[in-house]
């Protein structure tokens, strides 16, 4: 072993001279043959020329001896990594090219990678996250007799077959952590809660968390300053603590060291902060970020009953557990479930029948836990082939532009072989070459990258109704993908024209330079390849293109439907006055006032308030009983219908056209004499052919007074623009947090800052919540469709760039290996047109077969979108050739130049370039 | 050039080198001169693939190799066998004995 190194060592630092000694070595040995061969009668210079024979070649023995001697590997890499870079020198266009092809495919795939690690692969950045479970029920129907709160943590499923969800009352999460047979820590959270923090600069909207008090020693996150949460301050009476999330700490407290010990108001009740969580512990649940955590125990102080957070009843904590080394998911799963089947269908007022095949199953926290996940999951996955097929594209490119220079190099490996250079060495050397520009390339493309994530995430925060923070971080997943892509892109690329280099017939290659002549047999078999290469760039982009195509169109068909009001010229904001301590008097009295003082602003028309903006994100549903006639306390039908509570001027504020009857006025808004409007749907459907107006509904509670109705207007979309208008009722808002809706004359954006100094100005502890224009609203909704329309818009357009390089690059080669060809047809009569003719021809026939193979494709694959689709079949015949007349249209300007050269062949010079 | 020459099998030919230079040190054309002797012209030593042979054995430190003048006084590169070699002539010797006894007695059954 020692001695093979030491040689090694040698041979690779005194390489030259053990040539030298070897150049010594053969010479005498060819010298020695020679004289043998000349005693046995041969002449001098035969006798030479046999011992050469008999060698079989010195220059291949001398290779081969290097290679024995060890060295080579390290030496042939160095030299075939030096002799690339040359070659990539000496021609900087084609250079040039393939980076920035290789740079946009691979850094846009990398872009995207790195959201869909973001969001569907990263682990929770807490202690063996594998060890957490999230405990989840399902059933044939949704639990009775109780009321729930979910947060989004999990999937939460509500159709005709199952119901699922992950909330839990407090006595079932203290039952559960009871076991301590099973899990070595179990937790319990619920939120973020909207809290009004005050006390730090003007007052803002935090988002918190209510956690168990073991929350931060279950899942293994420590302080970076001060302390995190124990469970000595999860109990009642404990003095009121908050831990400060460490990104929030820095952008909201400057990350000062000093806040250990501050108090914040929070809901105006007093909170220390006693420290910050570790910088690592950036979220549990994908793309949820908290600013703070506050114990379960004072979630009273923030402005909850006590007495029903403790409730069986009140199902609003998920439950996440630690396992007990050596237990197992299933274990757990079968333990629990015989528990909570018993607890929730037995008893006087169980939640669920027993016919209902409860389960309660223990996922893992990593799956379990989905957040966005739920939301952006499939579109991300889209977005991913998307752009898989983009650096197909590049790559089938490349290797078109590869196979065509190979073609050019021909002579030179040729040559190569000739002098003894092995096919393998040959092969290697030209992999060399593909690797060092896939290489080359993925550096331009992790540029391409950063920005490209960058962009994305402005565009998702700016998208998204809280805060959302993606970790979009390079990790070792992103790393190895980025790597793993550039190799197999640089392999995949460079394997065919190697092969084919290596290929080369010294013997037919050499033979003078009728080689570009002749050649015109072998070249059509790379030629194939060139062919096949383009009609597969064409054949993938219109799959690409024919995705974008209908996913404009589906966006363009929701942005014309009409709304039923004007979304036009509106601005947004929110209050939630309860928070900051009003009571429901000074609740009213505050919204007049701000109607009044914000309506006075110049360059605002109207404003009004209600308890959801319509299309925001929002919905309220509620049961009604609609009563024949006043004080009918009969068994009436119930339905279940949209509901909004609204303020003053709504109706035409929002422009929603009145139909019948009048508008809500003060007198509606009593305790007793309560107007309300329904619209247009809700007649239709429930009330039929009879006058609607004078007619009563209520809650189906009896307790409740009535609502009488005053008025019908026009339907309109409430929370989806895909959703059909359905029945909705306005009542008369009388407490609660609110939205106000201000119609503006000029853009609405121009106005926040006034319209933030008015709310400043009549109270300073109340934050004004997401100020957005409706528009913005509306977009949101929309947020999906236009993430993925506007990246497989970006990737079609890409595509169709690559595919113009690649013809273009392919004919202009044909048209140079042709010219003697055309010259001598120019020569003996050919007109002009028929070299336009010639060249447009095959261009035209690669796109046109392209373009068939892709819409084949396309309408196989584009199914894959239709539930992003609206109005727009996944086969919509208007795209389809939409798409198919845009790509003719690029293929035949990428024909042009190179027809335009062949036109221009001089028959004079062409004859005499050979 | 008879017909009947038989190729090499792959590997044999470092066997045959270190047991060529058994016997005393040798440069290279001295040792394809001698294959060809003792093998009475029956193996097709190729005199190409005898130099990598060579220099594979140096690495592995099983021959060195050293300048010395040679029978006609020019300089040569002369080959010996060091210790680790003749150990390894002595087992590679041995496993292809083993070997050819073990094939020709599979041959000779009925």
């Amino acid at each position: 072993m020692l001695n093979d190194l030491l040689y090694r060592l040698r041979a690779f630092f005194h390489g030259k001279a053990m040539d030298a000694e070897m150049d010594e070595e053969l010479a005498y040995h060819l010298d020695r043959e020679a004289e043998k061969l000349r005693l046995q009668g041969i002449a001098a210079d035969e006798a030479t020329r046999r011992a050469q024979i008999a060698l079989q070649g010195s220059e291949q023995v001398r290779q081969q001896c290097r290679e024995a001697r060890g060295i080579s590997f390290v030496q042939t890499v160095v030299q075939d990594v030096r002799f690339g870079l040359r070659m990539l020198r000496r021609s900087p266009g084609f250079t040039a090219v393939v980076v920035i092809t290789l740079a946009l495919g691979i850094g846009a795939t990398t872009a995207i990678f790195s959201l869909v690690n973001a969001v569907l692969l990263r682990t929770i950045p807490v202690r063996n996250p594998e060890q957490l479970v999230v405990l989840q029920w399902k059933a044939h129907n949704q639990p009775s007799h109780l009321s729930t709160s979910s947060y989004g943590d999990c999937v939460y499923e509500r159709n005709s077959e199952d119901s699922s969800g992950c909330s839990f009352s407090y006595p079932m999460f203290k039952e559960i952590s009871a076991r301590e047979d099973l899990f070595t820590g179990v937790m319990a959270f619920a939120g973020p809660w909207n809290l009004d923090l005050s006390g730090n600069g003007p007052a803002s909207i935090a988002y918190g968390d209510v956690v168990s008090g073991n929350y931060f020693q279950t899942l293994g996150v420590g302080p970076a300053l001060g302390r995190t949460l124990g469970p000595e301050d999860d109990t009642p009476g404990a003095a009121h603590v908050v831990v400060l999330d460490y990104g929030y700490w820095q952008r909201a407290f400057g990350g000062s060291v000093n806040v250990l010990g501050r108090t914040i108001h929070l809901n105006n009740s007093v909170f220390t902060i006693v420290g910050v969580a570790d910088r690592a512990f950036t979220r549990l649940t994908p793309g949820k970020s908290i600013n703070l955590w506050v114990p379960i125990s004072q979630a009273d102080a923030l402005g909850t009953d006590r007495k029903d957070n403790i409730k069986d009843r009140r199902w609003w904590l998920t439950v996440v557990g630690r396992l007990k080394p050596g237990i197992s998911t299933s274990e757990v799963q079968s333990a629990l479930s015989l528990w909570f089947v018993n607890r929730v269908t037995l008893g006087d007022k169980p939640f669920w029948k027993k016919t209902d095949k409860v389960r309660l199953l223990t996922l893992p926290a990593q799956k379990g836990l989905a957040g966005i996940r739920n939301q952006f999951g499939k579109p991300l996955l889209l977005l991913m082939a998307a752009v898989g097929i983009v650096l197909l594209i590049a790559c089938a490119n490349v290797a078109g532009l590869m196979l065509a220079r190979g073609a050019a190099r021909q002579r030179e490996m040729a040559v190569r072989i000739a002098v003894g250079s092995g096919r393998r060495r040959v092969i290697r050397q030209l992999l060399t070459e593909s690797l060092l520009l896939s290489f080359a390339g993925a550096s331009a493309g992790i540029l391409v990258a950063f920005f490209g994530a960058r962009s994305l995430t402005a565009f998702f925060s700016e998208n998204s109704y809280s805060s959302l923070r993606l970790n979009l971080h390079p990790d070792l997943p992103v790393l190895l993908f980025a790597i793993g892509i550039t190799v197999l892109t640089g392999i995949a690329f460079g394997l065919v024209p190697a092969f084919r280099g290596a290929r080369a017939n010294p013997a037919v290659s050499l033979k003078g330079g009728s080689a570009t002549v002749a050649s015109a047999r072998p070249g059509n078999r790379w030629f194939g390849i060139g062919n096949g290469l383009v009609v597969l760039q064409v054949a993938l982009s219109v799959v690409v293109l024919s995705g974008a195509g209908l996913l404009m169109r589906t966006l363009n068909k929701l942005y014309s439907i009409d709304p039923g009001f004007d979304t036009q010229h509106m601005l947004l904001f929110s209050v939630e006055p309860e928070l900051a301590g009003y009571n429901k008097e000074k609740i009213s009295m505050l919204y007049s006032e701000l109607q009044e003082r914000l309506s006075a602003l110049p360059g605002v028309l109207k404003t009004t308030y209600s308890s959801d903006a319509l299309l925001d994100g929002g919905l309220w549903t509620s049961d009604v009983r609609i009563k024949e006639q006043t004080g009918d306390s009969a068994q009436g039908k119930q339905f279940e219908t949209q509901m909004l509570a609204v303020g003053p001027d709504f109706i035409s504020t929002m422009k929603i056209p009145l139909v019948d009857g009048r508008m809500l006025r003060k007198s509606d808004m009593g305790t007793t004499n309560r107007g309300a409007l329904v619209n247009q749907a809700f007649v239709h459907k429930y009330i039929g052919k009879r006058n609607p107006l004078g007619l009563h509904f209520d809650s189906g509670d009896p307790n409740e007074p009535d609502w009488e109705i005053v008025g019908v207007v026009a339907d309109t979309k409430y929370d989806s623009l895909r959703r059909e208008e359905a029945p909705t009722a306005y009542i008369p808002l009388t407490e609660g947090g609110a939205t106000f809706e201000l119609r503006t004359a000029a853009s609405p954006a121009a106005l926040m800052q006034s319209v933030r100094d008015v709310v400043n100005k009549t109270d300073s502890s109340l934050p004004v919540i997401r100020m957005r224009t409706q528009s913005e609203s509306v977009d949101r909704l929309l947020f999906n469709e236009r993430l993925v329309a506007r990246l497989f818009g970006l990737f079609g357009a890409l595509g169709l760039l690559l595919v113009c390089v690649g013809l273009y690059g392919l004919l202009s080669f044909e048209v140079a290996r042709r010219t003697r060809e055309i010259g001598i047809r120019t020569a003996l009569g050919a007109q002009r047109r028929d070299m336009w003719i010639l060249v447009l021809r095959q261009g035209v026939a690669l796109v046109f077969a392209g373009g068939v193979i892709g819409l084949a494709a396309a309408i196989a694959v584009t199914r894959l979108l239709s539930s992003l689709l609206y109005n727009v079949r996944p086969s919509d015949p208007v795209t389809l050739t939409a798409v198919a007349s845009v790509l003719l249209l690029v293929g035949v300007v990428a024909c042009l130049l190179p027809a335009r050269r062949a036109t221009r062949i001089d028959p004079m010079e062409a004859l005499r370039c050979e | 050039m008879t017909e009947q020459r038989l190729d090499l099998p792959q590997g044999t030919l470092d066997l045959l080198i270190l047991k060529a230079l058994a016997l005393e040190p040798m440069h290279g054309w001295a040792i394809s001169e001698r294959l060809q002797q003792i093998t009475s012209d029956a193996l097709q030593v190729q005199q190409g693939s005898m130099y990598p042979a060579l220099h594979r054995l140096e690495r592995r430190g099983w021959v060195k190799a050293r300048w010395a003048i040679s029978e006609n006084n020019r300089r040569a590169r002369y080959y010996e066998l060091t210790a680790a070699g003749r150990r390894q002539l002595a087992s590679e010797a041995a496993a292809w004995r083993r070997l050819a006894a073990v094939v020709g007695l599979v041959l000779d059954m009925g």
